[in-house]
């Protein structure tokens, strides 16, 4: 039941608009995906040129997701899909929403990037800051591919993976709780760096969304609010 | 590629005209055969219409006739008999002679030749029948028949090369002409009663059509009352029944084959069945109906399982979906709905069944019958063996009788459709 | 890793979901039917539920019609047709060699796909049923009858001024209403619909769906249907067949979201069929 064999429907033309649905959402996430790159680049090399690129790019986010909404809405007018058919409309669907926040995210890291450089002073904390950004990074760009192979195995894992991201986060919060005890005339610079860190965070548990998104496209199953040994009992029952 | 569609319409107009052309001709062509048929039909009606008709009048002379009872030679008003067998022949003989002013022997017979002595004897007999004691003694008036010699010659007058002319000689002519003079007491023509309300004889004056049509009458009752039921018995069992296998089979095959053995073969096997065997009574329309009954079975069979077939089997599966059974399903819905398509066929082999006479000649129905019959058991015969034995005669009164009886077979038959389609009207609008 | 395109019927091990329910109204185990030498039928079971409204769907030829007649004997009128196995009607084994069908029909009713209301007067055509198997004694009960069904079957308000004239002059999807009246007059306990909706526009088509929802309240349905979206609506468990075998039987939702077996999620979805 891994394969959707989406491209096997009688009607050519359903086909094709399903391809379409999908090609056009990872390219949404090809998207996403670089803004966050860059967002990161911009915070960690306080790149103000790259940030603004960042902030530029949201528009077009913002109307791929009205497109694809847009797409779905019609196939389900038009096409009635019925199980799996249905279950890739609603996930890509969902999942849109997901990249949307996400682009929405990497703005708000954007937006700090640009606040940081103003004040122009590098500040510790920046170490946790690149490390969570290169985990989120890592993350966003395995959902993409999961997606696109409809694997439930890097989805479960991208679960998994969130939640490392997560005590990474907390982690990263004590540093930066500890830095700003120690010396409190930083305080409001050191929030800027816990906004993006918070970011960060978020664009995981997006991240995280969408594979719970693929687990119900490709198994059928409901997996939001569960644990993550749940998960793999629902997914994997005979293991 | 918009070239070759240019190219494809051209190629397609110019076809069109000769196909328009081919699609005209096949149109004549139809139109040209109904025209063939339609004339045909109308020549054939009109002429016997036209002779039909003539058929059905006849020319009379009224006479003054004392009705002497010593020249009848009646005593007692109140003996059948004595009334039956008067002389009523030389009581219209001397009449007639005192009318025509024939003394010498030569003058009589040319007289007597002009009116149908015996026929008119037969009238007065009648009125004296019912009536007798009133009657005798006093002069009454009444229609003479003329002779069907003359009646032949009076009905063409004017017609070229007055046919007719060669029965009579000079002075017959001559009386002829004398008669038809006459302002007052003249021939005159009135529709010919006796066709319809007689039997056959030899006279042609006298001979009607009556036992004919009554013996029709009765072999069609005879043949609808078996074949109807039998007939729609079997078919319903053959469609609804019966399992399909070889002896189905067999009897299907067997039936189809018997709507095409020629009827004569019929009249044979009731021949030897129901006159022979059973020793039914002969030339009765009761043996008759049983003949056709044989006939006519394989028509109203086929035609009412074509019938049956045509019940759309949605009807049978929506009474059966409510649980009626094969005997209610049968009864409530497929007959009703088969009953035009049954009444149909039966009209159909009716009215084959009226117009045969072959089988008919077989059981002797083709005896000479003046007397009308009463009962299915009575000798009779039938209209087409009538109009076969009336055109046989060479007599000239004859084959006009022939026609008009022609004329009353045609109408017997589109009255028998037309009840048909009144019934089938009928049973159709209760639906 | 399953091949989408099977047609082989040996592929087919077993019917997966849940055929079998604990209160069934009827319950077929093994069912096997044949026409002549040709087998429709290969080993089906499945159970109707009280009050449930079960959907039949698969291609054309997959046996769900044979299966669905099989429930009221109507293919008893097939000569060369043989049905095997347990079919029961609460615990009567519906097959018995003693049993009498026009009872188990007056019990097990049908609506047929064409409307095919007997060319008599809407009166009679409800009256019909009744009046055969003798359920009312007196005009006024065969009246009511005739009211209390009609207005089951949503006619009654269009037809109560027009009782006498005849059946077949009213609209298609009337007709079919007719034909469930008729069918509901003589009180069965399951309505077996053999695409009842298949020649009707989507208005009348709504208003049958409309109806089995309110009849199914009352009566256990078994519906036969092309179309879909149609089980999907009406239906509370959803019967996959193919190849005249039960490939799945499962809650509707459950088939329209997420089928067990790939040859469902393959039909469903449009992928061949």
């Amino acid at each position: 039941m891994d394969k959707l064999n989406i491209d096997q429907h009688i009607s050519q033309q359903y086909n094709a608009v399903l391809d379409d649905l999908k090609t056009e959402f990872l390219e949404m996430g090809g998207i996403v995906e670089q803004q966050i790159i860059d967002a990161v680049k911009a915070i960690t090399k306080l790149d103000t040129e790259l940030a603004e690129k960042v902030l530029s790019v949201e528009s077009t986010v913002d109307d791929r997701e009205m497109a694809l909404d847009d797409l779905c809405v019609q196939i389900i007018a038009r096409r009635q899909p019925t199980a799996s058919d249905l279950r890739l409309v609603m996930s890509i669907s969902k999942a849109t929403r997901d990249l949307e926040r996400m682009g929405d995210e990497a703005k708000k890291i954007a937006q700090m990037a640009i606040l940081i450089s103003e004040n122009g002073e590098i500040l510790d904390g920046f170490g946790e800051l690149k490390n969570l950004g290169r985990r989120v990074q890592q993350v966003v760009s395995d959902t993409l591919t999961a997606f696109a192979r409809y694997d439930v195995n890097t989805a479960l894992q991208i679960a998994e993976e969130d939640k490392a991201i997560d005590e990474e986060y907390d982690i990263a919060m004590r540093v930066l709780i500890t830095y700003m005890m120690e010396n409190p005339r930083n305080i409001s610079r050191a929030m800027n760096i816990t906004w993006a860190l918070r970011a960060l965070e978020r664009i995981g548990d997006h991240a995280e969304n969408i594979a719970e998104h693929i687990i119900y496209l490709v198994k059928g199953l409901d997996v939001r609010h569960k644990t993550i040994s749940e998960m793999e009992e629902e997914v994997r029952p005979e293991k | 590629m918009t070239d070759k569609n240019i190219n494809t319409i051209d190629l397609v107009n110019k076809n069109l005209k000769k196909r328009y052309r081919a699609e005209k001709r096949f149109q004549a062509y139809g139109i040209l055969s109904i025209c063939f048929g339609l004339m045909c039909l109308v020549f054939l009606f009109t002429d016997i219409i036209s002779k039909g008709t003539r058929g059905f009048f006849y020319h009379y002379l009224p006479i003054e006739i004392h009705l002497d009872a010593e020249v009848l030679g009646i005593t007692d008003t109140n003996d059948v008999h004595q009334i039956l067998g008067a002389d009523y022949t030389t009581l219209v003989k001397k009449r007639v002679y005192e009318i025509f002013e024939a003394k010498k022997r030569k003058e009589k017979k040319n007289a007597r030749t002009l009116i149908a002595i015996d026929a008119t004897g037969y009238r007065i007999q009648d009125l004296l029948k019912t009536n007798a004691a009133s009657l005798l003694g006093t002069t009454i008036t009444i229609d003479a028949l003329v002779d069907d010699k003359v009646d032949f010659y009076l009905k063409r007058l004017g017609e070229k090369g007055e046919p007719g002319k060669e029965y009579f000689n000079e002075a017959q002519l001559l009386l002829i002409g004398k008669l038809l003079e006459r302002q007052e007491g003249g021939f005159n023509k009135s529709l010919n009663k006796t066709f319809f309300t007689s039997g056959d004889s030899a006279q042609s004056e006298e001979a009607g059509i009556l036992s004919a049509f009554m013996g029709s009458l009765y072999l069609l009752l005879v043949t609808f009352c078996l074949s109807f039921p039998i007939g729609i018995a079997t078919a319903v069992y053959l469609e609804e029944y019966a399992p399909k296998n070889k002896w189905t089979d067999l009897i299907e095959i067997n039936i189809n084959n018997l709507a095409a053995v020629p009827s004569i073969i019929f009249g044979l096997l009731g021949l030897a069945i129901f006159l022979s065997f059973f020793g039914f009574p002969r030339s009765t329309p009761l043996v008759g109906g049983f003949v056709l009954t044989l006939m006519t079975l394989p028509t109203i069979i086929i035609s009412s399982r074509a019938a049956i077939k045509a019940v759309p089997p949605s009807i049978r599966e929506a009474a059966y979906g409510i649980g009626a059974s094969k005997m209610q399903v049968t009864i409530h819905h497929v007959i009703p709905l088969a009953m035009p398509g049954m009444l149909t066929g039966t009209i159909i082999g009716l009215a084959q069944a009226l117009g045969e006479s072959a089988p008919l000649l077989m059981i002797g129905m083709a005896a000479f019958i003046p007397d009308v019959p009463t009962a299915i058991t009575d000798p009779s015969t039938v209209l087409p063996m009538q109009i076969f034995q009336w055109f046989r005669n060479a007599d000239a009164g004859f084959s006009e009788k022939a026609s008009a009886a022609i004329l009353v077979l045609i109408l017997f038959l589109v009255m028998m459709n037309a009840l048909a389609v009144w019934a089938r009207s009928r049973l159709e609008r209760r639906w | 890793m399953e091949n989408n395109t099977i047609t082989d019927i040996n592929d087919i091990k077993e019917t997966v979901g849940i055929p079998l329910v604990d209160n069934a109204k009827m319950s077929m185990r093994d069912v096997d039917v044949f026409y002549g030498e040709k087998q429709a039928i290969f080993g089906v079971s499945l159970d109707i539920g009280v009050n449930e409204v079960i959907a039949m769907i698969g291609p054309s030829g997959c046996g769900k019609s044979t299966f669905l007649r099989c429930l009221n004997r109507m293919n008893d009128t097939i000569e060369i047709c043989k049905v095997t196995g347990q079919l029961h009607l609460e615990g009567q084994n519906i097959y018995d060699s003693k049993l009498d069908v026009v009872p188990l029909r007056a019990r097990v009713g049908m609506v047929f796909q064409k409307p095919n209301p007997f060319p008599k007067s809407i009166y009679d055509n409800v009256a019909y049923g009744p009046r055969i198997h003798g359920l009312a004694a007196r005009r006024a009960d065969m009246d009511e009858i005739v009211e209390t069904s009609l207005r089951k079957a949503g006619l009654w308000e269009e037809v109560k001024d027009r009782l006498h004239q005849p059946g077949t002059g009213l609209s298609g999807g009337q007709q079919q209403r007719l034909c469930i009246a008729r069918t509901i007059a003589v009180s069965p306990e399951v309505i077996l619909m053999d695409e009842p909706c298949s020649a009707l526009d989507p208005i009348a088509t709504a208003k049958i769906e409309e109806l089995i929802d309110e009849l199914s309240e009352n009566f256990t349905i078994a519906i036969v249907t092309h179309s879909m979206q149609q089980a999907a609506r009406v239906s509370h468990r959803t019967a996959y067949f193919h190849l005249g075998k039960l490939v799945e039987v499962n809650e509707t939702e459950k088939v329209f979201t997420n089928p067990d077996h790939s040859l469902t999620e393959a039909y469903i979805t449009g992928r061949f069929g």
